[in-house]
């Protein structure tokens, strides 16, 4: 009897720890669902409507119509092409940066890796509203300090003063520079410790096979810090995608420095006397979101490939 | 039977006393205990301490306990367009006709407050005003409090310094179009840097760069029925083409400020002219508190009308403010915030509720004709003058057009391609076309 009786108390405790498991759970599977998921499904969702803010009247499904409006709105277009320039130009020179500098810091001693690793975070951890301030104020036209350090009585490389933020050539390059000192460091932070981590022994075996460091790095170090590497691309490619608050508070979206996510936030909540502007909106976030997706897969599988 | 009547009667009696309540309750309406108010940054009317003390007089003799919030220029619509979505929008909110009535008032989101204004009212209040506020069906969504009409400003000292001052007339406050581009060309080859700037970052302030262009050469920007854009007639396109000529030459199409960083780089002194300023700015420039008329280095600031040909009298955008109440569905809270409107605007407490706000009152009188309003300036010489120079030359107040939001975004977005040396004649007719499409839209 009692040998018959065990299976039936382990299934009861199985199932206890698994009502458990799902307790614990249930907390963070709340939010996903609440902050994630359902609006996901409401975002797709709105994007097939005429959907407005503030609407009295009934909300109508159009279909695609929204999505083929999007293709033609040269407004749209600009702010894609801009994001895909702040991406491309921001992702790459951040994990560059950020290798090259961990390459240099991380056989340092605790003291000085902890203060560069602090210095490199500390545009992280600072609001971005007190970040944005000082860069504005750095960039300002008639008494920014790259115009005094530049101009006559400075450096005396320019004649007269530029209009960082005001002049289409200069304004996006000056929302990458921002964007990349908030960026470089959590990579450097990862990179430092992915470089800690790196066995010794193989790279100690390859330089007594006479290995140059160059092929050290590029054979032995470089694929054992593959999946840093990779999180560090997909985080970066994600966040650069997601540039908004530098646009909002320094040029809104002027000068040639819309990008899709100011353009989202444009449409949505100031176009308020615009017919189907949240419809608008939404597919908008959608198109965004396929194309981290789409992004992100592509690195997934080039870093697999590997 | 006989008992039969007895509830018969006893039906019709409760029935009556039924019907008596509701008709009790409709009509009279026991206002709410608490109510929220917004409020944008209207002259003291953004200054908690003031606002505090206004409210608390009205809290004091009603009963009614205010809460107050304060919104910027910068998030303040969204906030309310978020806070309408959600369906916890304020009870009031203190703003402009552009706002309340062509925008929220139309889309159906606030109470019209018709009912507020008898035959007194409609005789106390400026025609003009009233005819803003009022909707084409007749309805109020705003309840009128201040109003003035928006201006320059210029740097007397620096003027003078640069020998800039002959091309103004300091006593009526005014300078012909010759004269400006004189003093700007004055006051770059003395300083050697930007004088004016037309700034465009975005839609904040735009009233002093739309009145510089339409003043230029007497263009319009709105036709006389509000429902489209004229800013492409060829006299804008004159004045634009001129403006665009001083490039460099002391004026800059400045596409990283927008009206309150201009009037922070004048009050500065980095600049000379302001296009973004206003009698409340010449009364406490920048809001700084640092003295009235002056810049952060002591400098005198003059105010302007905006320049005009030679004999032509400056066209000028005016400015109105007042409260309007949101449609809760909430009767109590209705009547409470009529309460405090009729406090603010219709009382022996409207001349304070005025000043306050650093502007002109919309009205002779309050309170039924019994407190004059008429002369609340009078110990105030800056007021006085401001009145008399200034505010005569206000003109149509064409903030209320169909498409309003969309066509501020055209026309900061043309000036920065402007700025950037397109065409001028094709870059001001394809955001003219955009603003028009919004018009037509709305």
């Amino acid at each position: 009897m009692a040998r018959a009786a065990q299976p039936t108390v382990s299934r009861a405790l199985r199932r206890r720890e698994t009502v458990s498991g799902y307790l614990f759970m249930l907390p963070s599977l709340v939010f996903f669902l609440g902050f994630v998921v359902i609006p996901m499904v409401i975002c797709i969702f709105t994007s097939l409507t005429d959907s407005m803010m503030n609407n009295t009247k009934p909300v109508n499904f159009v279909g695609l119509a929204n999505f083929q409006k999007l293709f033609q709105d040269e407004k749209f277009l600009e702010a894609l092409k801009n994001t895909f320039i702040i991406v491309v130009v921001s992702v790459p020179v951040t994990c560059a940066f950020s290798l090259w500098v961990s390459s240099a810091i991380y056989k340092m001693n605790n003291f000085f890796l902890s203060a560069f690793r602090c210095i490199f975070y500390l545009p992280v951890v600072t609001g971005s509203v007190a970040v944005t301030v000082v860069w504005k104020w750095m960039y300002n036209n008639y008494y920014g300090v790259f115009n005094y350090l530049l101009g006559p009585q400075g450096l005396g490389v320019i004649e007269k003063n530029i209009n960082w933020l005001g002049d289409p050539r200069f304004a996006l390059g000056c929302i990458i520079l921002i964007l990349l000192t908030t960026s470089v460091g959590q990579p450097i932070v990862l990179y430092v410790s992915a470089l800690g981590n790196v066995d010794q022994s193989l790279v100690e075996a390859a330089k007594v096979d006479g290995a140059t460091n160059f092929q050290v790095f590029w054979r032995v170090k470089w694929p054992q810090m593959m999946p840093t590497t990779l999180y560090i691309l997909v985080i970066t490619t994600i966040n650069s995608f997601q540039c908004f608050a530098l646009i909002q508070l320094l040029t809104s979206g002027g000068s040639g420095t819309n990008t899709v996510m100011y353009y989202i936030y444009y449409t949505a909540f100031k176009l308020t006397s615009t017919a189907g502007h949240f419809g608008y909106a939404n597919a908008m976030g959608v198109i965004l979101a396929i194309f981290i997706g789409a992004l992100s897969a592509l690195q997934f599988w080039l870093a697999k490939e590997r | 039977m006989k008992h039969t009547k007895k509830i018969l009667a006893l039906v019709l009696a409760l029935s009556m006393v039924f019907t008596l309540c509701a008709f009790a309750q409709a009509d009279g309406v026991e206002p709410a205990k608490e109510i929220t108010l917004w409020t944008y940054p209207i002259g003291n009317w953004s200054n908690e301490e003031v606002v505090n003390s206004l409210v608390g007089d009205f809290e004091a003799e009603t009963g009614i306990h205010v809460t107050v919030d304060y919104l910027t220029y910068t998030d303040g619509d969204d906030r309310v367009n978020t806070a309408i979505t959600a369906g916890n929008a304020p009870d009031l909110l203190m703003e402009g006709p552009d706002r309340m009535v062509a925008g929220w008032g139309a889309q159906g989101h606030m109470v019209d407050l018709a009912d507020m204004f008898d035959e007194k009212d409609l005789e106390e209040i400026n025609p003009t005003v009233m005819d803003v506020v009022t909707s084409d069906d007749g309805s109020v969504y705003l309840y009128p409090l201040v109003m003035t009409a928006f201006c320059a400003g210029i740097n007397v000292d620096a003027f003078k310094e640069a020998g800039a001052d002959q091309y103004v007339d300091l006593e009526n406050h005014t300078w012909t179009v010759d004269g400006f581009k004189a003093a700007v060309k004055a006051l770059y080859d003395h300083f050697g840097s930007t004088a004016v700037a037309v700034y465009c970052a975005g839609q904040g302030g735009d009233q002093g760069t739309r009145a510089l262009v339409t003043n230029f050469h007497g263009g319009t920007y709105t036709t006389p029925e509000h429902d489209g854009y004229t800013w492409d007639d060829p006299e804008n396109i004159q004045a634009i083409e001129e403006l665009a000529e001083m490039k460099g030459q002391g004026l800059e199409f400045d596409a990283s400020l927008v009206g309150g960083d201009e009037i922070a780089l004048f009050y500065q002194g980095v600049l000379k002219i302001a296009l973004c300023w206003s009698i409340q700015q010449q009364l406490d420039p920048n809001l700084a508190g640092t003295g009235e008329g002056l810049t952060m280095n002591g400098e005198q600031i003059a105010f302007m009308n905006f320049p005009s040909q030679e004999g032509v009298d400056p066209v000028l955008n005016g400015g109105i403010w007042g409260f309007g109440i949101f449609d809760n569905g909430d009767e109590a809270r209705i009547a409470a915030a009529k309460q405090f409107i009729q406090y603010m605007c219709d009382s022996e407490h409207t001349a304070e509720a005025v000043r306050q706000a650093n502007y002109f009152g919309v009205r002779s009188a309050a309170a039924d004709g019994t407190v004059d309003l008429s002369g609340i300036w009078d110990d105030n010489e800056t007021m006085k003058e401001f009145n008399a120079t200034v505010v005569p030359n206000m003109g149509d107040y064409y903030q209320i057009s169909k498409g309003w939001n969309q066509a501020r975004t055209a026309w900061w977005t043309m000036l920065q391609k402007v700025g950037e040396g397109e065409d001028i004649p094709t870059v001001v007719a394809q955001y003219c076309a955009e603003a028009n499409e919004a018009a037509a839209a709305g």
